[in-house]
């Protein structure tokens, strides 16, 4: 309540929006969508190139959000956006990386390997 | 038409016609009959009474969060009803079929029992998926809704609008999928769902459909609830509430938030993508053109384990305040509750792949996972010996709220145990899927009823001034649990007899007298729900009889039992400062109950809001158009919301301000409201905490209800 609670537009947090990096971010992010859908759909790569190329768009478009969208940073004013970072990142390890590890084991014994995958044979 | 639809379709009414009303369905057209029948009395009684302008006024545009949590525990306590008569279904189906041979009701179309197995299908999916997520979840954001702002002490929740927006818009789900009843199928792949079963090639109809849309709604005025829990705990606490001071159960309200804002989109994400195959002819789940079916599975439970914790640890906070306050004594071991909460909810985000571990990922990840299972024992563990220690040597009340937390520890217990059992890969192998598994989730969502009747009862009087009856919520509370008894241990023996669950048809004679028991159960939780609508009826009937002051059980602890009962709107005439972790109980002690404010200021209050309303009809417009795939009506709603929101966000609301001269009138009526209501009342205190002798005539001394416990036996 100490910063103009009545006010909204004067709370740092509409304060450091701007309409300029939201419209970068959902220009970024549609564009990355876009071109995964087309590399996707016209199967332009090999399987196993195209799944790293589609990967690698959804790590930019998800930093692209992140910073444009929920303007998470670690600058020191904006102390619960900081807090929201730091609980990101161990969800983003485990929901991303424990169901890699689960699928890599699941395919391991059911599934025929994706061609172009290194180390599998 | 982006994808192909089996059977007939028009650009007007997509794929709804006459024939999708099931007015031949012997048990659906009666019912139908009935609800339409019951609808226009209840019209024509509100018209009748000319109570239209009060509801729209008083209840539908309200941005006040106690009457948005009382909307959310009714809209919860109809659609509890609702599943359990699904439950009865169930149960009633397999008492009928179980056995060899023919042994169905012809007139009904059924070859065993009197469900057709599609039918049988719906009934399950519904059962699962209202009890979770439109019975439980409305119950208890309902509760953390009034409780959360009035143990911070706040005036409203930070977003009021948003507030009512998650409510109307959960309550678009819930006419989507009673809807579903009347127009079409509903989904019959359980209430998680299958893939691929849930493809359009093998679930052709409208009732996967119907599911999609239920959820997603349900999912978004989860998470819109989540944030403003969030945000007003943050933000909104009075001066003096410290992180270290907070209430047990906004602890546990905090952490379940927490849960819920970060699993919620992961389960809305897993339905779009359903959505996408089902209507853009993708192939995220199927089985070929890369497809995979175990990804939906995994980002299902990546939600949905998660969600139990976001269901199962406010159950825990409403057991945390019911007991001190029963117990005479504050919680044992706060710092160790409030870690042990959040070790819980951190836990919730590492274990979800014990849903499947049949599904064959091998050793090395099932034993993280069943590590992972196994912790969660730890920190609950810590909790129930916390609430033990606070009982011990406590001054005990046994008064319904009481025995109900007490009732819900016991459950608790039963239910770990058995998940401690399943969360072992070799034993989850061998009653995977079985009715096992269904007993053990019973249990831990019965631990939550028990808790949310117990929170029911225990903060019924700060919402409306007047208690519950004693005597009636007990006759419930036996009842109930003998229904429990009965219905759920057949079930944990029926899971080591190997009846798997969803059974249409259980073909094993010798598992007959078990479902006939189960039977006699559903029969006497049938009166368990007769003996809550009577406790309701008299105790509304007799509210003058028990009308309480501010703190109405004289033993209570925390901040909100320092406000007036009712809680006025504006909920703390002037807003409190915080001395100490159990507020109310400190103040008694210091002799600071009865003191008053001795000057007031002007307060800003927000505005009601037809807003909320409207956007929430039209979400529900908006499910049921994609549901039907009538494509205009579903575009003209999403952009009518669109205007509306813009509309809304372009003129805000400046709210009103309240003078300070204007507070000290409403502050003085509001006293004197609740004095006068007991005036010629017997007075309760002492060490029963005025639970007994408010209702015995031996108490009818004057003096101020509910005696702080410094006045009584001293402790040990």
């Amino acid at each position: 309540m100490s910063h103009g609670h009545s006010n909204p537009i004067e709370h740092p947090e509409v304060q450091m929006a701007s309409r300029g990096s939201y419209l970068t971010g959902f220009i970024i992010a549609s564009l990355l969508m876009l071109a995964a859908t087309i590399l996707v759909s016209g199967q332009v790569l090999a399987p196993f190139p195209l799944l790293l190329t589609i990967m690698g768009c959804a790590g930019l478009a998800a930093i692209a959000q992140i910073y444009f969208l929920l303007h998470i940073d670690i600058s020191e004013h904006n102390i619960w956006n900081t807090v929201a970072l730091v609980m990101f990142i161990p969800l983003f390890v485990i929901t991303i990386g424990l169901t890699w590890w689960m699928f890599s084991q699941l395919y391991l014994r059911t599934m025929p390997m994706i061609p172009g995958m290194p180390g599998m044979h | 038409m982006l994808v192909n639809v089996p059977g007939p379709w028009s650009p007007l009414l997509g794929r709804l016609a006459l024939s999708e009303i099931p007015y031949t369905n012997p048990i659906l057209a009666p019912l139908f009959v009935v609800i339409v029948l019951a609808g226009i009395a209840l019209v024509a009684a509100i018209t009748y009474y000319g109570k239209w302008g009060y509801l729209w006024k008083e209840w539908f545009t309200t941005v006040d969060h106690k009457k948005l949590g009382v909307m959310y525990i009714i809209l919860g306590l109809v659609m509890l009803f609702r599943g359990f008569i699904d439950g009865l279904m169930m149960r009633t189906q397999q008492m009928l079929a179980v056995g060899p041979g023919d042994n169905g009701m012809k007139a009904m179309g059924a070859i065993h029992g009197y469900l057709t197995p599609f039918h049988f299908g719906q009934v399950y999916s519904a059962h699962g998926l209202i009890m979770i997520l439109l019975a439980a979840t409305p119950l208890l954001v309902g509760i953390m809704n009034i409780i959360v702002p009035l143990q911070i002490g706040a005036r409203d929740m930070a977003y009021p609008y948003l507030n009512a927006l998650g409510l109307w818009i959960t309550a678009a789900a819930v006419f989507l999928i009673m809807i579903s009843l009347f127009v079409g199928d509903f989904s019959h792949n359980g209430w998680f769902g299958y893939a691929p079963i849930f493809e359009l090639a093998y679930s052709p109809g409208v009732g996967v459909d119907y599911w999609i849309w239920t959820l997603e709604l349900v999912a978004l005025g989860t998470t819109l609830g989540s944030i403003n829990f969030l945000a007003t705990v943050v933000k909104m606490r009075a001066p003096g509430m410290t992180w270290s001071r907070l209430p047990i159960f906004t602890w546990s309200a905090v952490s379940a938030n927490i849960i819920a804002l970060t699993s919620f989109p992961c389960l809305q994400v897993a339905l779009a993508l359903v959505g996408a195959d089902r209507y853009l002819g993708t192939h995220f789940f199927t089985a070929g053109f890369g497809g995979n079916l175990m990804l939906y599975t995994n980002l299902f439970w990546l939600w949905g384990h998660p969600e139990v914790y976001f269901v199962i640890l406010p159950a825990f906070g409403m057991i945390s305040e019911i007991i001190p306050a029963f117990s005479e004594k504050p919680i044992f071991g706060y710092t160790a509750m409030v870690l042990a909460t959040f070790a819980i909810a951190g836990v919730s985000w590492i274990v979800w792949l014990h849903h499947f571990f049949t599904m064959g990922m091998g050793p090395y990840v099932s034993t993280e996972f069943s590590i992972a299972t196994m912790l969660v024992g730890i920190p609950t563990g810590v909790k129930v010996f916390n609430w033990a220690a606070t009982m011990y040597k406590g001054r005990l009340t046994f008064s319904a709220a009481m025995l109900w937390a007490i009732g819900a520890l016991f459950l608790l217990l039963i239910g770990g145990l058995t998940g401690m059992m399943l969360s072992i890969p070799a034993v989850n192998y061998m009653v995977h899927n079985s009715v096992f598994v269904v007993a053990h989730f019973h249990m831990m969502l019965l631990c939550i009823v028990y808790a949310v009747f117990g929170a029911v009862i225990f903060w019924f009087p700060k919402v409306f001034g007047f208690k519950l009856h004693e005597a009636w919520g007990k006759i419930m509370f036996w009842l109930f649990s003998a229904g429990t008894f009965l219905v759920f241990f057949p079930m944990f023996m029926l899971g080591f007899m190997g009846e798997t669950r969803r059974l249409d048809w259980p073909f094993d004679p010798h598992w007959a007298v078990w479902f006939d028991v189960q039977e006699i159960g559903i029969a006497v939780y049938v009166l368990s729900v007769l003996a809550f609508l009577w406790m309701i009826y008299v105790s509304i009937r007799d509210r003058a009889h028990h009308r309480v002051g501010a703190d109405a059980w004289g033993t209570s602890r925390s901040l909100e039992w320092l406000t007036d009962s009712p809680v006025p709107f504006y909920n703390y005439a002037m807003v409190p400062h915080i001395n100490a972790r159990d507020e109310a109980a400190w103040r008694r002690e210091h002799g600071f109950s009865e003191s008053r404010p001795d000057h007031f200021a002007a307060i800003h209050m927000p505005n009601n809001t037809g807003v909320a309303v409207y956007i929430g009809a039209l979400t529900f417009v908006i499910g049921f158009g994609l549901t039907w795939r009538i494509w205009w009506l579903t575009v003209a709603a999403l952009i009518l919301t669109v205007l509306i929101m813009i509309y809304r966000s372009g003129k805000g609301d400046p709210g009103y301000v309240i003078s300070a001269e204007e507070m000290e009138k409403l502050d003085r009526q509001s006293r004197q409201n609740m004095s006068d209501g007991q005036q010629h009342l017997p007075k309760g205190g002492g060490y029963t905490g005025g639970t007994v002798t408010a209702y015995s005539a031996a108490a009818s001394d004057q003096r101020p209800q509910g005696t702080p416990p410094g006045n009584s036996r001293p402790l040990s």
